[in-house]
């Protein structure tokens, strides 16, 4: 186990290490040339190339190599990711997105908070009720839900919740007192639109899972033996279930660091969401190699996050145990 | 199972219960403003907040290296100028004020003779500003003269060179020795043709081989470097278009291959050798060996220098000497003297730091960081949330004026969706609302909405360049035709077949149809604040240009030149077809096109997503399918679109990456549109640098004689340099007009010349005037109906309010929080 671990991380930093050079060329790459502006004396604007370590101090193109071997030995091995060079220019890169990651992280976390147990208990109670009307609402639900993409439901909720029944603020409150009653509401229409997508993908899914353990023979046994429905489906077809429907919400939750753009647009949350965007657009390419490192970092820990996740839940599942027919 | 159920419905239960206790918060909450809960107070005074949203939020408002005009959403309240604009007598335009001054400027320049560059005879050059005693910072920090002056100083530092550091030597206001000062120590190239002017003969050889000049400067040879006596030119550039029949390219592609980044080599016995037969063996270019050194580029090093040599001094405690490099008076020194760039030292020091030799300053960048010595001070900014201004108790005016300024406090949040920005307008939680177009069907005519006029005009701009058209016609394929687009004819039959209204209504229902160079806003007077579109000249221009000139007097279409403008709409779809046949027979006699070609004209777009571009796209491809129907070019013309063009737009018309541009054009420079046809002249800033200025002549009459000159040299004279004119029969003389030879009605002549000249080539056509709409919250009321430059309506300073915060919130609520504005 220890063994398949060391693998996997070494292999993450080396799978790391292309990607984040890839983005790094990938960026310069883009074209980026000052528009030109009447009367201005345009080696003002050119110092923003300087600040991007694109051209020296008098105005002499570094070449892209050794570009990147500044990259390298300033950043990647010393941590230190600069200042922005155009979106929140002087600003360090790293305090500004770790000022806006509490609110996407915490918009995210009430999302799932409120999207797993509605979900959960939506595809349980629609595998009881396989076939019956109430699965058929259920699942007819489910379809439009994880069909229609998340921000129509989201203009929905904040038409009808806040500005026709007045439910709801129209955008979240602002101030960093983020556990607070006032601002925990001002988030619902935020985590509500956020959470119809998820709720709808566990409904399906555990749904889909349970009804397919509640058929197995296993299960016949056990009722044969004199458990009760309730005790089956608690005891064995739960359990079971849950081997495939508990990574899936482990994976739900570290994709939640990444934010949503439009969600977060709509109800003005300040976040991370339009951050990853904005940087390619605006070529602040200290913000975007950061931003680029960090999700990349984050899902190539999540991917090893998974496959170990798979035998804590289920301890008949060894990663890296020979394959000899025992399990 | 029960049990479920009874959870799930206690669940709702919950939740409902929860978000209807809340939403009464909500109400408290969502006011944006601290002041507002005040208000239960029933002894607090009463205040006045003014609610804004933006789509755009600021990251960086400091005065030394703001970027965007988003950054003067807090800027502006928390600074001041020396002069300010203000209301005039009868409120119908505006004047400049003393604001941070006392009185106007003092011309020292008699006495300054023999100091700062200033000569015997000078004017108007040396000015002595004096200002309040009771200036303060927002902590009650007193400022003085030596503040601004060390203001200047790091906003002219070398190492940071700032953003805003060429306010003090771009523009009319030149301060003396600014620009040596920000770039001492810094090595810039300089074209010796418009520079120096070293010969060969002024050289010496170095150790290594290249030339260098007395002053130990390197000298280099400019191949792909912009020569200002070629308008910014390279040599590359004239290579590339005319080749051998100009030039002896032999050894260009070996010259080239040593060139560096910035299109220089170093000038050796060796380069020179392989450089000199380039220009001189081919006749046709007609230079000799004596002109090479035109080409050469000098490596010159700005000399190290003290601030005691900069035209900007404190005197005392309360007065400023500003010394210039070029005479300014009258309102454009006012104008140039309405910003400061004053900084508080102490906080503006501790902010700045040099990483791996870049300098950065996070001045300005959040509340902490942010003093004030404006009418406002910032007491919190969350990033991409929300901002709060609140009244500086500090400022002086409100001892002099207290019916100024009712607004307590200015709340700003970010809002980036326009739907959402409605809905908050309506809920009365924010005082004003920018209209998009899917608005103006609802809200165009609401007693609130208020058009805002704009100083921009958009243009359809075409590459009529026919060696790079051939060249894009033949990377095109087989049958493909782009060369069309060098007709006149052509151009002019797209022109006329555009129904510039419907364009407008498809694409920015607030814009006007535009038909000149230059919008209803551009001001050419600006001492009497005198419209450029108002002048003679200007509607001349007008009238011969869509040609109704014949049409005007008495018995006539039209009695008066104001009637023949009101009646032009740039619409004549007859006119255009006829315009489309010729050029068809014109193409087909001339070799341009054959009969089983199809013209595609590539449309380019800066992004695909903006419905601007969008929109316009479509309708220019049926309106100009539709517009062919029943000419020659039925069936033969169709459109194709590039939106990636971003940032490079015009580079993308020059490159030949795209044969057309829509929404293209000019802002700024609306108090000054003689330096602002320099845009249209200059290869600097031509969207299509094919037209040679330099070569294309015009005639104007100068006081009852007809002179001639290149479009290039009349702008030029129309700057104030002397330039040779030549009259039809005898000499050339050398003229200038500028601003300071007193000759106003002449200058215009030029500029109405010159922007005649800029329309007949259709190479840049006119199709909208900037304008934009917006709704007024019924909190407030403007001061001014009419949109005057310089105050618009009031803003801050002179907005009123209807009710008090309280008084509002009730009466939202008594509204049950939808107002109805349409």
């Amino acid at each position: 186990m220890v063994k398949y671990v060391i693998k996997r991380v070494l292999l993450m930093l080396l799978t790391f290490f292309v990607i984040i050079s890839g983005c790094f060329i990938l960026i310069r790459l883009l074209p980026n040339i000052p528009a030109q502006q009447f009367g201005k004396d345009m080696s003002l604007v050119l110092q923003r190339r300087v600040r991007q370590g694109l051209v020296d101090a008098n105005g002499n193109a570094i070449p892209l190599i050794q570009q990147y071997w500044n990259f390298i030995t300033r950043t990647l091995l010393t941590g230190e990711w600069g200042v922005s060079e155009s979106l929140y220019i002087g600003q360090d890169c790293m305090q500004v997105f770790l000022s806006k990651l509490p609110a996407t992280i915490l918009l995210n976390v009430y999302a799932m908070v409120f999207a797993v147990p509605l979900g959960l208990l939506l595809g349980i109670y629609a595998a009881l009720k396989k076939n019956k009307w109430q699965d058929h609402v259920i699942s007819t639900g489910v379809m439009i839900f994880v069909s229609v993409p998340s921000y129509v439901y989201a203009f929905l909720v904040q038409y009808f919740l806040c500005f026709k029944l007045k439910l709801f603020p129209l955008v979240m409150n602002s101030g960093t007192n983020y556990f607070s009653a006032s601002m925990f509401h001002s988030m619902l229409p935020a985590v509500i639109s956020l959470a119809f997508g998820s709720i709808a993908g566990f409904a399906r899914f555990t749904r889909a899972e349970l009804t397919e353990v509640l058929t197995s023979e296993y299960l016949l046994l056990a009722r044969t033996k004199g458990l009760t429905k309730a005790q089956t489906t608690r005891r064995h077809a739960l359990r079971n279930a849950m081997v495939v429907i508990l990574p899936m919400i482990i994976a739900e939750f570290i994709g939640i660091i990444g934010g949503s753009l439009i969600i977060e647009n709509i109800f003005v949350v300040p976040g991370v969401g339009p951050l990853y965007v904005n940087s390619i657009t605006a070529r602040d390419y200290n913000f975007f190699m950061l931003l680029s490192a960090f999700y990349t970092i984050i899902g190539l820990a999540s991917g090893i996050l998974l496959d170990l996740s798979y035998g804590f839940i289920d301890p008949r599942i060894r990663i890296g145990s020979k394959a000899n027919g025992k399990y | 199972m029960k049990k479920l159920t009874v959870l799930l419905l206690v669940l709702a239960v919950a939740f409902s219960a929860f978000a209807q206790g809340g939403s009464e918060a909500t109400k408290q909450t969502t006011t944006q403003s601290p002041a507002k809960t005040e208000t239960t107070a029933p002894a607090a005074p009463a205040t006045y907040t003014f609610n804004q949203a933006l789509s755009v939020f600021p990251t960086n408002w400091n005065t030394h290296t703001y970027e965007t005009n988003t950054e003067t959403e807090i800027g502006d309240y928390i600074q001041d100028g020396f002069y300010t604009f203000d209301y005039n007598e009868d409120e119908t335009g505006y004047k400049v004020v003393p604001a941070i001054a006392v009185g106007e400027p003092k011309d020292v320049t008699a006495e300054y003779v023999g100091k700062y560059g200033i000569t015997e005879g000078s004017v108007n050059q040396a000015y002595v500003i004096t200002i309040r005693q009771d200036l303060k910072w927002d902590d009650g920090t007193p400022i003085n003269a030596y503040d601004f002056v060390e203001s200047q100083k790091r906003l002219l530092n070398p190492v940071a060179q700032n953003y805003r550091a060429d306010n003090l030597y771009s523009g009319n206001m030149v301060v003396y020795n600014a620009k040596e000062y920000l770039y001492q120590g810094k090595t810039v190239e300089l074209d010796n043709g418009a520079n120096a002017g070293y010969t060969m003969a002024d050289l010496h050889k170095g150790a290594d081989g290249q030339y260098y000049s007395a002053k130990e400067e390197p000298v280099y040879i400019g191949l792909d470097f912009a020569l200002a006596w070629t308008n910014n030119n390279t040599l590359n550039d004239y290579v590339g278009a005319y080749g051998s029949d100009y030039f002896d390219t032999t050894n260009w592609e070996a010259l080239m291959a040593k060139a560096d980044d910035k299109g220089l080599i170093p000038l050796t016995d060796e380069n020179y050798a392989l450089f000199v037969p380039v220009t001189t063996n081919n006749p046709n270019w007609g230079e000799t060996e004596d002109d090479v050194p035109n080409y050469f580029v000098y490596a010159a090093t700005y000399a190290p220098l003290d601030w005691s040599e900069v035209g900007y001094q404190a005197l005392s405690d309360y007065e400023i000497l500003i010394c210039l490099t070029k005479p300014l008076k009258g309102f454009y020194l006012l104008y140039s003297l309405t910003s400061t760039n004053l900084v508080k030292i102490d906080l503006y020091d501790a902010c700045e730091s040099i990483v791996d030799g870049v300098y950065t300053n996070t001045y300005c960048t959040s509340a902490e960081t942010t003093p004030s010595y404006g009418p406002y001070k910032l007491t919190s900014f969350q990033a991409d949330k929300q901002f709060v201004l609140e009244r500086n108790d500090n400022y002086y005016l409100f001892n002099d004026r207290p019916d100024l300024y009712q607004t307590t406090s200015i709340v700003t949040d970010y809002v980036p969706e326009a739907s959402t920005r409605l809905e908050l307008f309506l809920q009365g939680k924010l005082d004003g609302y920018g209209l998009t177009i899917d608005d103006m069907k609802t809200y165009s005519l609401s007693d609130y909405c208020y058009y805002t006029p704009g100083d921009s005009v958009f243009f359809m701009a075409f590459n009529p360049d026919p060696e790079k058209l051939a060249t894009m016609q033949a990377a095109a394929g087989a049958g493909i035709n782009k060369t069309i687009l060098t007709l006149l004819e052509f151009r002019q039959a797209m022109s006329f077949a555009l129904n510039r209204a419907d364009f407008c209504l498809a694409t920015s229902p607030t814009n006007e149809p535009g038909f000149g160079l230059y919008s209803d806003l551009i001001i050419c007077d600006p001492e009497n604040g005198t419209p450029y579109r108002s002048t003679n000249q200007a509607k001349n221009v007008l009238v011969n240009f869509w040609g109704l000139k014949d049409d005007i007097g008495d018995g006539k279409l039209y009695e008066d030149v104001d009637e023949a403008i009101e009646s032009i709409t740039g619409y004549n779809l007859t006119k255009a077809k006829q315009l489309y046949d010729v050029a068809y027979d014109m193409a087909i006699a001339q070799g341009l096109m054959k009969e089983t070609d199809v013209v595609e004209i590539k449309i380019g777009t800066p992004n695909g997503t903006s419905k601007f571009y969008n929109n316009g796209y479509e309708y220019l491809v049926n309106c100009y399918t539709e517009a062919v129907k029943g000419t020659k070019f039925e069936g033969k013309l169709r459109f194709t679109r590039d939106d990636t063009l971003g940032n490079g737009f015009a580079d993308a018309l020059k490159n030949c990456q795209v044969d057309m541009l829509f929404g293209v054009g000019w802002t700024g420079s609306t108090l000054d549109p003689y330096n602002l046809m320099e845009a249209y002249t200059s290869s600097n800033y031509q969207y299509n640098p094919c037209w040679d200025t330099t070569k294309e002549n015009i005639t104007i009459n100068i006081h009852g004689v007809d002179y001639t000159a290149s479009v290039r040299d009349w702008n030029e004279i129309m700057m104030g340099e002397a330039r040779t004119i030549t009259p039809a029969k005898g000499e050339g003389i050398e003229y200038s007009c500028g601003d300071a030879d007193n000759d106003p009605e002449t200058r215009l002549d030029i500029l109405a010349a010159l922007e005649m000249a800029v329309l007949m080539t259709y190479e840049e056509i006119p199709i909208m005037g900037d304008a934009s709409a917006s709704l007024k919250g019924m909190q407030i009321k403007y001061y001014t109906e009419n949109y005057i430059f310089g105050m618009g309506r009031g803003g801050i300073k002179y907005y009123t309010y209807n009710y008090t915060d309280a008084e509002w919130d009730a009466y939202c609520a008594s509204q049950n929080y939808v107002l109805k504005y349409n």
